[in-house]
């Protein structure tokens, strides 16, 4: 007895093992090698990302390490800003004393020399007088009036003084 | 401006000219009435078409190994000459298989978490069956009956035995599926939905063989062959190849999602302590 609606179980079958063909045959040609290639490029991409974050989180590792050390630096220059103005005021005060030293042996040395130069002068000035005074002696015994000759010499004197 | 109203006055003039020609041209030499010519689309026992010499059988058994020769046909040049040219950033031919490949095991995925990997490269043949072998139609291949006239070879689908085969195919994976997953357990969800393989089968089966009386009823009447296969033969054809192939890979998928989902563990009863009350 027939089937109904030309119904064949034998085509059936046939179609079965063409549909099983193709499914196969479909799997391996193009199926498989479409999805490793779409899940060799997500794991291309991943890996890319992961490289990525990876970069991110070390440039942050050294992002924080240089600012760590920009902070030190920071610290480090002040002191050494600090030891420099510390030594700069010690020069200048080391100057300074020398310079106070120096002035005081200069002016000590000027009041030496100021005080043998009025020496000196006393000195000369007492010699000159002695001189004179031998002089007037000399010749108000030999020659004139002695009051005049006082006289006379202290006018001279006077007229010696003015030039 | 001239040429194109040049071109416009050619193009309608070809347009009234085969107007013209089809109005009077009339029926040609009728081999069968148009009741035969529908019942032969729809059971296939007129027409038949031999097998190698070995059996008579439906046209729709030939079209379905010419499609299967196709789509291996392409799948092979594409294994050869196109995958291994694949790259990370897609050209037009990668980007269409990769969304092919990718809509199909996605749709398995998302329809069946558990278990996607088979089921995903079932749909995906199956869908590119029924998609191919619907539009295959529109090719016009004629080949000769064994009563000595030409046919067109019609979709593979729009032969029940095609049809039934698809169907009870999606059963038997989606049956497998419930016998990975949960063993017995497996068997007996899938043989709860025991009218499954009918209406899945008889669904395509209806469709397709709806859209072939359409255009079997069209090309039938010659009158009738101005403008409107346009629609028919090319329009319907493709909406309904999308259509069906959704519809099968997406009840295939989501049964098979349903089946190989793992049962729950059933809690442990725990034994209750009898009271020294019932002791006494």
């Amino acid at each position: 007895m027939p089937w109904p609606l030309n119904i064949d179980p034998q085509q059936i079958l046939l179609h079965w093992m063409n549909l099983a063909i193709l499914v196969g045959g479909l799997y391996f040609l193009l199926y498989k090698p479409v999805k490793q290639f779409m899940a060799k490029r997500d794991e291309h991409y991943r890996e890319l990302d992961q490289q990525a974050q990876d970069k991110l989180l070390q440039a942050d590792r050294i992002q924080a390490e240089y600012k760590e050390k920009l902070e030190g630096a920071e610290e480090e220059i002040r002191q050494s800003r600090a030891k420099a103005q510390q030594s700069l005021q010690q020069s200048v005060q080391e100057q300074l004393d020398q310079a106070q030293a120096q002035a005081e042996l200069i002016v000590s040395r000027a009041h030496a020399d100021a005080e043998r130069t009025r020496e000196q002068a006393l000195y000369d000035s007492q010699q000159d007088i002695r001189r004179l005074a031998e002089t007037a002696a000399k010749r108000l015994a030999l020659h004139e009036d002695p009051f005049d000759q006082f006289l006379d010499l202290a006018e001279g004197g006077t007229d010696h003084e003015s030039k | 401006m001239n040429q194109h109203k040049k071109g416009l006055v050619v193009w309608i003039g070809i347009v009234l000219l085969l107007l013209a020609g089809a109005l009077l041209a009339g029926p040609g030499d009728r081999v069968e009435t148009v009741q035969e010519t529908m019942r032969d689309a729809v059971l296939h026992n007129v027409n038949r078409i031999s097998l190698l010499g070995l059996k008579e059988v439906n046209p729709g058994l030939i079209s379905a190994f010419l499609v299967t020769i196709i789509l291996l046909i392409a799948a092979a040049l594409i294994r050869i000459f196109a995958v291994p040219r694949f790259r990370y950033i897609p050209g037009k031919l990668q980007l269409l298989l990769e969304q092919a490949v990718g809509l199909f095991d996605n749709m398995a995925r998302g329809a069946s978490p558990h278990r996607f990997r088979f089921v995903g490269a079932y749909i995906f043949a199956a869908g590119a069956f029924i998609f191919v072998g619907t539009l295959f139609e529109l090719l016009g291949i004629q080949v000769v009956t064994v009563g000595g006239h030409p046919i067109t070879l019609p979709a593979p689908l729009s032969d029940v035995n095609a049809a039934i085969a698809l169907g009870t195919l999606s059963y038997l994976v989606i049956l497998s599926g419930g016998v990975a997953a949960n063993g017995v357990k497996g068997v007996g969800k899938t043989l709860k939905e025991f009218s499954l393989p009918i209406s899945m089968s008889f669904r395509l089966f209806g469709a397709l063989l709806s859209g072939l009386l359409v255009t079997e009823l069209v090309y039938y009447y010659v009158n009738l062959s101005f403008v409107l296969p346009v629609v028919v033969g090319v329009l319907f054809t493709l909406l309904h190849a999308v259509i069906q192939t959704y519809v099968l890979t997406m009840l295939t998928s989501m049964y098979y999602g349903e089946v190989s989902e793992p049962s729950p563990p059933k809690p442990k009863k725990k034994k209750q302590a009898s009271s020294p009350a019932e002791h006494a």
